[in-house]
């Protein structure tokens, strides 16, 4: 584990970082995107895959967020959302017009397979991703389809339930109980962390 | 009230938000909503932050060249705005240039009116002129060349020898000149001034500049037994005549 993986995982240090990139965002400064890569570029191109379920259509949706948050980065507002919601809407939002414009895999019923995703991408991922990829794995299956449903196909949650058969008010208690869940993994992790860099 | 923030709550609404997936309207709810009530703001920061952990924990290692790439491509970007903007530069120059000479030739275009104007008065004064002194003219010759017009010889007494005058009476027509022909000079401080007693009223005809007024015929107001006379005063005249200055009267 570098001790760069620690540092940005621990809150504080990431709300430093945070405003750090949003101030050389908003003096336009070249070194914000080159932050913003480092720093969330492995997440987003993460997202981008998980919606269009390709690499080079993924790299595609990258580079085009990425224009697109130099482009606007006037636009992002702090005080309404955190730097990596702001992020998470650009890219989503990219990937799903990708997605529609080349209309390649229009089957959504292949989309929400969420273990197919995985094996296609197991090869690239790196020893560091191992451990989270396993907390992924900690959250129940029934839980991961509702999630992924809702934040990468870009489903209500009326779609969602319409789509996956199953009735609003479970798609509803789904998606808390599954940020509840990621909560606690996420929590329990850090202590963890905390604990063997103290060691 | 609470059962309004729990049916909000219950609404994909804040999850939409989240995403970026909502119209303008209910962007603007949400917004409010959030500042308006703590539970909101609270759900929302929850939210926040798992989508992150969730998000971080589908995060692939992007590939090497990726990072290359978007630069490339944002510098490319930033070029072609750069050219926009000297552009854009540009072109106000030219607007200012244009806007500029502009109200240059539309205040000469102004100058030049207020000229052709003042060129055009000048024209009709001149031509009200000429007629005055055709008329004038006309008179004078009417005057003389009539039969019934009387002439008289005016000279100066003692206190102005050489000075020699023809008055031109015509009782018919009503009309009469003085044409002074030599005057005597006259210290720089004192001019000559004529007057004229029409039915006992003194009139001031003015002083006489010697020189220019050598050849000119001046009009007498014309009275049945006027008295013209010609009186040396302080320069630039005297309100009425100094009697015991008297250097010449016509009577006619």
């Amino acid at each position: 584990m570098p001790p760069g993986y620690f540092l940005i995982s621990h809150p504080a240090m990431s709300i430093l970082l945070e405003k750090h990139i949003v101030e050389l965002l908003q003096e336009r400064n070249e070194k914000a995107i080159s932050l913003l890569y480092d720093h969330y570029g492995d997440t987003l191109y993460g997202v981008a895959f998980k919606v269009v379920r390709d690499e080079e259509l993924a790299q595609d949706v990258v580079q085009e967020s990425f224009v697109k948050i130099w482009k606007k980065s006037d636009t992002y507002d702090p005080s309404k959302a955190k730097l990596f919601t702001w992020l998470f809407r650009i890219i989503r939002n990219t990937a799903i017009d990708k997605l529609r414009s080349v209309q390649t895999k229009s089957d959504k019923e292949i989309q929400l397979d969420v273990s197919n995703v995985y094996n296609l991408g197991i090869d690239a991922i790196r020893p560091e991703f191992m451990d989270v990829r396993e907390n992924l794995e900690k959250i129940e299956h029934k839980y991961q389809v509702v999630l992924d449903a809702l934040f990468f196909q870009g489903m209500t949650q009326q779609e969602a339930s319409d789509e996956l058969d199953i009735p609003l008010g479970t798609i509803k208690s789904r998606l808390k109980i599954g940020l509840r869940e990621l909560g606690k993994i996420y929590g329990s992790t850090l202590m963890m962390l905390i604990l063997l860099i103290l060691k | 009230m609470k059962d309004k923030i729990k049916i909000f709550l219950e609404s994909d609404l804040l999850e939409k938000y989240l995403l970026g997936a909502t119209s303008a309207i209910e962007t603007a709810r949400v917004e409010r909503y959030i500042v308006m009530y703590p539970e909101v703001r609270k759900q929302f920061e929850e939210l926040q932050e798992n989508l992150e952990i969730y998000a971080k924990m589908h995060a692939i290692p992007t590939p090497d060249g990726l990072k290359a790439k978007i630069f490339h491509r944002i510098r490319k970007q930033d070029l072609g705005r750069r050219k926009v903007r000297r552009f854009a530069i540009a072109a106000s120059i030219a607007a200012f240039l244009f806007a500029g000479s502009s109200y240059f030739f539309w205040n000469q275009n102004m100058n030049l009116q207020d000229e052709n104007t003042m060129v055009n008065n000048r024209i009709q004064n001149l031509e009200a002129d000429m007629k005055q002194q055709l008329e004038d003219v006309r008179n004078q010759f009417i005057v003389l060349n009539n039969p019934q017009t009387k002439k008289y010889l005016v000279n100066g007494n003692e206190k102005a020898r050489e000075l020699k005058a023809v008055a031109y009476v015509n009782p018919v027509k009503k009309l009469s000149y003085i044409n002074v022909r030599n005057l005597p000079n006259l210290p720089e401080d004192q001019c000559y001034q004529m007057w004229a007693e029409v039915n006992g009223d003194m009139v001031n005809l003015g002083i006489i500049k010697s020189i220019e007024d050598k050849d000119k015929l001046l009009p007498l107001p014309y009275g049945k037994n006027a008295i013209s006379y010609i009186t040396i005063e302080p320069m630039g005249g005297n309100p009425s005549p100094t009697v015991q200055n008297i250097v010449a009267n016509i009577s006619y």
